[in-house]
């Protein structure tokens, strides 16, 4: 197997040679790669709410921003500054530590688990044993920050919005959760790293979505219940619920609730890249055209290129499904509540278990083509 | 168990049926993507308003001559004519009138029915104030003429999609002399077989 | 002392500072809304305790199963049955407070006899860390099946009680003797599978 580069191993040992003891060097390295993902999950969601905002504008013969920098590109900047100056508003009655703990507590969970989020084979802040498990736990989470938000602001629509957000959320959790149950039993791991590897080797055809063509429209699903956005966005549908648990809050408040959601968004697409459409891995198999080009695979200059190109190709995927998110946003229509709860629990929730039992079998019977 | 089966089997069926309207609402979706964007970017860009275009009433004093009738056809009797009888020369003296735009549908019966042609509608849209009682228009104001938007050197005249040359569906950027599609209203009364009375009134007309 | 030694000291007690506060919090605060909340911040610094002792798997099973899942339902249903309401003092109250007291002394007791007799000497056997899944799957299914089987079983038993509760349409307003409105009912359709209608009246629809 490639091993690609070892960007940790190459930096830890520059520093030893500069002098320092490799215990220092390892702690130097630790926020690095923290930093790093912080500020990329950032910037993606500059990326996804200009893509919002233009897509959807297109979807709608419209122009979207365009005053905003080079073709409306700073649009995103421009509102997170307005919600930065806004003044922070606590309603009177509203519970004040709970008002402000709530946001806090459904974005933390988002960014941690870009942790287990890998962008190369080496290119993960932790590979961790529990990996894709960690992520479905800490999306857990979220509902009771939602929960503390929509109680606390004191509101009968934000409170309805908080329960609303937290039983769609835990409904679809577990059709999601057996979907990638689903995936993890043909890798034999829970390690993202360990997933996108058996998928590799035959590109595109290796991928997922061809042996797990249902969990994979599941998992898609229950992802966008998880994101709230259309058509399950109904904790904070405003013909409904004014903004639901987001009603009363303002300023950076209510921008760390936008910032969770697109994040989210954005998690969502990168874990469907890495279950179902092959990760890092190139449509054509990297290792068969060096082997064509008579290339070694292990030469310097060779493995930054993959490495470049695992990067992109993530990112790539990854935004390719949110586009497909956005054009689904303006195509379905909202489902109302008790269809999103049917939906999830007499629908998703059998489908796969199916799924599950017959990803079962077929390892039984196939183990060569579903993990052995 | 076959009616069990059955009933799967049509489940299944439905769900499917469900996907497939779905990716078709999506196709439609994308379809538009690739759409011109309709947009009329508005303060600097506007369209020009077609003839017969309703916008704000316009009023001209002189004509007036305070018979009311305005008052009469209007749906909820609202221009409010202030006059008195000038017994010396047995004539109405008109004094004020007004109409108030927030309650104006600009229907236009009072424009219709004045017998004297004082009130006409002119291309004006933009009417918005900070306070409502500014709407309510004297006869000063609604003697202003509107500003045209084809003589305002800031914005971009932009023309309606009735008015484009045929097959054209973009205002941007047009040729200067481009010709509206079909006939001018002129042209179709040339073109109308002239019958021979008109004429006559015609010629004696000259 | 290395950093990482340092850093698993300081992890330690703040987690223990947490989850003691936490749960004085649960027991000691009026507002039963904050004490739930605060469940889940114990829980969640108990699934911390885990990562110390480098158990992830059973760290993250902690935030699943109670964090998002029990301390949920927990508020769930604090926020649905929210009815303000002043107790009814209760006679004799304070028998229930000293058996309370009681069994919590006793549990107290139980604990610390099994602190002061547990030998606390570390394991010589090597931690597992990735691969605790594997051990943790060989254990349910070799020396602890019956306890995992029982328990599956109970779970399945509550799925379908919760599934004969949630099938039962309405609930009857009126006790069994009383007389039933006929206008203020609301209507209730019997539930059948379609296959049974089908076979009871088969030329229906034709």
């Amino acid at each position: 197997m490639n091993q690609g580069i070892d960007l940790q191993g190459s930096f830890i040992r520059a520093m030893v040679d500069l002098g320092l003891s490799p215990g220092v060097a390892k702690t130097l390295w630790l926020p690095l790669p923290m930093v790093v993902i912080l500020v990329a999950a950032t910037v993606s969601i500059f990326v996804t709410v200009w893509l919002e905002r233009k897509i959807s504008a297109a979807a709608q013969q419209r122009i979207g921003p365009e005053y905003a920098g080079p073709l409306g590109t700073l649009q995103a900047a421009a509102d997170g500054i307005k919600l930065i100056f806004k003044e922070d508003i606590t309603p009177a009655k509203a519970d004040p530590w709970l008002f402000t703990l709530g946001p806090a507590i459904v974005v933390i969970p988002v960014f941690l688990s870009f942790l287990i989020v890998p962008f190369g084979q080496n290119m993960v802040i932790t590979d961790i044993g529990v990996g894709i498990f960690l992520w479905i736990a800490l999306s857990s989470i979220a509902p009771i920050g939602l929960l503390m938000a929509g109680y606390s602001s004191n509101n009968k629509y934000s409170l309805l919005g908080g329960l609303r957000a937290a039983a769609q959320s835990i409904s679809y959790e577990i059709p999601m959760a057996l979907a990638v149950l689903a995936v993890v039993l043909m890798s034999n791991s829970l390690s993202t790293i360990d997933i996108v590897n058996q998928q590799s080797g035959y590109g595109i055809l290796g991928w997922n979505i061809w042996r797990q063509p249902a969990g994979f429209l599941i998992f898609w699903i229950a992802a966008l219940a998880e994101c709230e956005r259309l058509p399950f966005d109904l904790p904070e549908a405003e013909e409904e619920l004014v903004a639901g648990y987001q009603t009363e809050y303002t300023g950076m408040k209510f921008g760390l609730f936008y910032v969770g959601s697109y994040v989210n968004l954005v998690l969502s697409a990168l874990i469907v890249s890495i279950l179902y459409l092959g990760g890092w891995e190139f449509p054509v198999s990297v290792t068969w055209i060096s082997g064509l080009l008579g290339i070694s695979e292990t030469a310097p200059w060779l493995q930054v290129i993959t490495a470049a190109i695992g990067i992109m190709m993530t990112v790539f995927k990854a935004y390719a499904l949110v586009f497909i998110a956005i054009l689904l946003r303006w195509t379905v229509p909202r489902v109302r509540i008790d269809q999103l709860l049917d939906f999830g629990w007499k629908f998703l929730l059998p489908v796969s278990l199916v799924n599950l039992l017959l990803t079962a079998a077929l390892k039984l019977t196939f183990p060569m083509a579903f993990g052995g | 168990m076959l009616g069990f089966l059955k009933q799967v089997g049509d489940y299944a069926k439905e769900s499917f049926q469900a996907a497939k309207y779905i990716g078709q609402g999506l196709s439609v979706t994308f379809d538009h993507m690739s759409r011109r964007p309709v947009t009329v970017q508005y303060p600097y860009e506007k369209l020009i308003p077609s003839e017969r275009y309703r916008g704000r009433i316009h009023f001209e004093f002189d004509k007036c001559i305070s018979c009311e009738v305005c008052v009469r056809v209007c749906p909820i009797n609202l221009p409010v004519v202030d006059w008195d009888f000038d017994k010396a020369s047995k004539k109405k003296n008109l004094k004020h009138y007004s109409i108030d735009f927030g309650v104006c549908i600009f229907c236009g019966n009072c424009v219709e029915y004045c017998p004297t042609n004082c009130l006409s509608m002119t291309e004006e849209y933009e009417l918005a104030s900070y306070d409502r009682h500014e709407l309510n228009y004297d006869n000063v104001a609604l003697g202003r003429l509107p500003y045209k938007v084809t003589q305002d050197p800031m914005v971009t005249p932009l023309r309606e999609l009735a008015y484009l040359p045929k097959g054209v569906l973009d205002p941007h950027d047009l040729p200067a002399n481009s010709r509206r599609a079909g006939k001018l209203p002129q042209e179709i009364l040339d073109a109308m077989p002239q019958d021979p009375e008109a004429a006559e009134a015609k010629e004696a007309k000259d | 002392m290395t950093l990482s030694e340092g850093v698993q000291l300081v992890a330690f007690g703040l987690l223990a500072v947490m989850m003691l506060g936490g749960a004085l919090g649960v027991v000691l605060l009026e507002n039963i809304v904050y004490s739930a909340f605060l469940l889940g911040g114990v829980f969640l610094s108990m699934s911390g305790m885990f990562i110390l002792l480098n158990a992830g798997f059973v760290a993250a099973a902690q935030v699943l199963v109670y964090v998002g899942a029990v301390s949920v339902l927990i508020l769930f249903g604090i926020m649905l049955v929210n009815k303000q309401q002043p107790f009814l003092p209760v006679k004799s109250a304070w028998i229930g407070k000293v058996a309370t007291g009681a069994v919590c002394a006793g549990l107290f007791a139980l604990l610390t006899a099994t602190v002061l007799k547990t030998s606390w000497a570390f394991s010589p056997e090597m931690p597992v860390g990735d691969q605790a899944i594997v051990e943790i799957g060989k254990h349910f299914f070799t020396d602890y099946l019956l306890a995992f089987e029982l328990a599956s079983v109970l779970l399945l038993i509550a799925l379908i009680g919760a599934i004969v509760l949630a099938r039962r349409e309405l609930i009857p307003d009126t006790l069994p003797g009383e007389e039933q409105s006929e206008a203020l009912q609301l209507p209730e359709r019997p539930r059948q599978l379609v296959s049974s209608v089908a076979a009871n009246a088969p030329d229906t629809d034709t």
